[in-house]
């Protein structure tokens, strides 16, 4: 039986190879148009036509083997170390057809570390529109390969990609430059101090800015044999390599490739000119975040309704269909209630992303990163830091890895330090219902007030990324910068799968990833909750029954009943009043106990004792819990109210309805009033309230010392800004 | 009856609770197995301090 082929899939950014992997593997990755999607090396399993598999590995994008960051030193340490179990038997490097020239860079590099390299060219489909002919048989002869010209787009080609990988014992793995041409004198030096190392690999080794684990870099500086040249002379021998690669690239395309440059002008200058222009592409750009927030508000509100209501009838279904008992009340108070606080905000995290992957897919997000570089630059930030604040409105984690792409230090730390700032899916939940909750229903030029607040604290959050960054770079003192380079891809129509996939897979990892841990945190609290060890908690009922006796109801209890009959009074329905009246003094009865109880568990007495600190912020001891647990992740807050609400409830009722009904200590004035929510949304827009985030701060500067630093910082601010915010607006 | 859906009461919340821990507390390296450090540097020693 044969073994598994090891199969590298490379090239430049924005060439496509995400969609070559995906195609070949069948794994649907994000596919992006913008640096910084592959930060790390990702694999999947392709079976060939001959039946043998091949793992191929999804590297990040390179320009060159001349590595300045991180992302793009995992390359070179694949390509250099034999040694490596990933270390590839062919390569398949991805280019763009409209950036052939550029791109045979990195393919004549890879020719010449004599690994078999197979050439596709990506985005076939767009030859003939852009004026572009290409003599593929000459080409393959030019460049001693075989090549794949294919659209993945348009699903053409691939199956030339495997067959060719499948042959790839046949390709020729001959250099395309003699690279000893570079310097022949001290080529031949090195090559006499080390005769049984690989010329060019010794070459890259030398003139890399990195440490590979495998290759020894110090052993070729220690050899007393050869004396290495100086980093200026080093970096004068690159441009040398990379001028005699352009000389034969040139001579290669001259004969082999033609573009027509008049049909290769089209629509796509003038619209860069209006949607980079200094004044206009940012009111563009404004504008259309506006439509994005009003449609997640207006359009979702349906089937977020009807799966509050769907829960909410699944939860009284259980209690009446299964037999009575405290894993009954489990199931329908606890697991229902927190899931059901999960999927709720499965539309609104759906059209987010549909939103954002119609404008990556289109190419627009790319002028948004340029636009943007503008604006970053007096903060201290170089362009490539929008890439991961960006990334951050979906999740903090990959856009903490996609800092990678950052080469200089300091920059990158700032970077990592300040993304948690950016409004990430997570604390969608916890603002949508909190606005829901507070912000009135009215509208300011056909805009509603509760979209223009949701928009707000995305700016809120970018802000505070700005402000922070201008902190840290004036503490961190950064006396360089890196350059900005970004490419724009051609506008294209979205693609309907691909927005699909990105819509489904972000939505999957919203349910599953945050599902799991918000799940086991419902069960925990529901035990927490219905369970404790003092006399109040065992006698709740004959100590709320008497009170009841000796002074009444409670307020609440008496506006629950109130608020009932009023639609009965209404209607003039005297009979159903005084039918009602009894059955309404019961549930509140139940309400006040089940109030009793809780207040009276485990979890009651956890809260109590963090009260004090919330207090001053407007939260009452459930809120308290709340803000404790989303410490693990920042959606757990709705299932945790959603949990905690439910708990000893007889009501079928929604989430959104149960939490309005909540009120403060005075029992007055609703316990989310403007003042409690405001300070609530502003905690959760300042606070790192992510594990997981801190965790990978952690992986990415190799210290707790910037995870620990990040955590005080952003806690202790949001905790003012929260507390200040409350007693102003209260 | 009772005793029943107690018993499931402390299977289900030992499972949610062992879930947490494995999440949270127990360091991956036990978990997953060791997995070295990287100790690939960029420039400025990026990604080693």
């Amino acid at each position: 039986m044969s073994k598994n082929i090891n199969v590298a899939l490379i090239g430049n950014p924005n060439t496509g190879k995400t969609s070559v992997f995906n195609a070949l593997t069948g794994l649907k990755q994000k596919v992006g148009n913008y640096p910084g999607i592959t930060v790390e090396k990702k694999m999947g399993v392709c079976k060939l036509p001959n039946g043998v598999k091949a793992n191929i590995l999804d590297l990040p994008g390179t320009y060159s083997l001349n590595t300045t960051s991180l992302d793009e030193s995992v390359v070179v340490e694949v390509l250099l170390n034999k040694n490596d179990k990933s270390y590839p038997d062919v390569a398949v490097v991805v280019c763009d057809v409209e950036n052939l020239k550029r791109n045979l860079l990195l393919f004549t590099q890879i020719k010449d570390l004599k690994i078999p390299a197979i050439l596709v060219i990506n985005m076939a489909d767009r030859m003939s529109r852009k004026g572009i002919s290409l003599d593929v048989a000459a080409l393959e002869e030019k460049l001693d390969t075989k090549i794949a010209l294919v659209s993945t787009r348009k699903n053409n080609g691939v199956p030339r990609i495997k067959e060719l990988i499948a042959d790839y014992a046949s390709l020729s793995a001959d250099p395309n430059v003699d690279t000893s041409r570079i310097s022949p004198e001290y080529f031949s030096r090195l090559q006499k101090a080390f005769p049984n190392e690989d010329l060019y690999k010794l070459w890259l080794v030398i003139t890399q800015d990195v440490n590979f684990t495998d290759i020894e870099k110090k052993r070729i500086e220690d050899a007393t044999s050869f004396s290495t040249k100086s980093k200026t002379e080093l970096k004068k021998l690159q441009h040398k390599e990379t001028v005699l690669r352009y000389q034969f690239i040139n001579n290669t395309l001259k004969e082999t490739y033609k573009v027509d440059l008049q049909t290769a002008k089209g629509l796509r200058a003038s619209l860069d000119k209006i949607l980079t222009h200094k004044i206009f592409g940012y009111v563009i750009f404004f504008a259309i975040l506006l439509l994005i927030f009003q449609a997640i508000f207006d359009w979702s509100t349906y089937p977020m309704d009807f799966i509050d209501e769907q829960f909410a009838i699944a939860s009284e279904w259980l209690k009446n269909t299964l037999p009575p008992g405290v894993f009954t009340d489990l199931l329908a108070e606890g697991i229902l209630a927190g899931i059901g606080g999960v999927v709720i905000f499965i539309p609104q995290i759906a059209f987010l992303f549909l939103f954002i992957s119609l404008l990556e897919e289109s190419g627009y997000m790319s002028r948004v990163v340029f636009l943007m570089d503008r604006l970053m630059r007096p903060f201290g930030l170089s362009g490539k830091s929008v890439v991961p604040l960006i990334s951050g409105t979906a999740c903090a984690i990959p856009a903490v890895m996609a800092t990678r792409t950052i080469e200089n230090w300091k920059e990158r730390l700032i970077t990592i330090l300040v993304t948690p700032f950016t409004t990430c899916s997570a604390r969608l939940p916890v603002y949508l219902i909190l606005i829901a909750l507070v912000i009135p229903e009215g509208r300011f030029l056909g805009l509603s007030y509760q979209a223009l607040t949701l928009m707000l604290l995305y700016l809120i959050g970018f802000g505070m990324a700005l402000f922070s960054a201008m902190v840290l770079n004036k503490i961190l003192k950064i006396k360089s910068r890196s350059l900005f380079m970004a490419e724009m891809p051609t506008y294209r129509l979205p693609l309907l799968k691909n927005v699909g996939y990105t819509v489904l897979e972000k939505t999957k990892s919203f349910v599953f990833g945050a599902g799991k841990i918000i799940l086991a945190i419902s069960i925990v609290l529901w035990f927490l909750g219905s369970n404790g060890i003092s006399d109040d908690f065992k006698n709740a009922e004959s100590i709320v029954t008497q009170r009841i006796e000796e002074q009444g109801l409670t307020p609440y209890s008496k506006n629950y009943i109130q608020n009932n009959l009023d639609g009965y009074s209404e209607e003039g329905k005297q009979d159903s009043i005084r039918i009602m009246t009894p059955i309404l003094k019961e549930r509140a009865r139940a309400q006040e106990i089940a109030g009793y109880k809780l207040e009276h568990s485990y979890i009651g007495y956890a809260g109590k004792a963090i009260e004090p600190v919330v207090k001053p912020l407007g939260y009452d001891w459930k809120i308290g819990i709340a803000v404790l647990t989303s410490f693990a992740a920042r959606e757990v807050f709705v299932g945790t109210l959603a949990t905690i609400y439910s708990v000893g409830s007889d009501e079928e009722e929604t989430i959104k309805n149960r939490m309005a009904a909540e009120l403060d200590a005075s029992g007055k004035k609703p316990l989310f009033n403007l003042a409690s929510g405001i300070s609530l949304m502003l905690f959760y827009a300042f606070a790192m309230q992510c594990m997981s985030t801190l965790a990978i701060v952690k992986r990415e500067t190799n210290t707790w010392k910037w995870p620990l630093l990040q955590l005080l910082f952003m806690s202790v601010f949001a905790y003012l800004v929260a507390l200040t915010a409350f007693q102003i607006l209260n | 009856m009772d005793t029943f859906q107690q018993i499931l009461i402390y299977i289900t919340l030992a499972m949610a609770v062992g879930y947490l821990v494995w999440k949270f507390i127990l360091p991956k390296s036990l978990v997953r197995g060791k997995k070295q450090a990287s100790k690939a540097c960029g420039q400025d020693r990026c990604g080693c301090d």
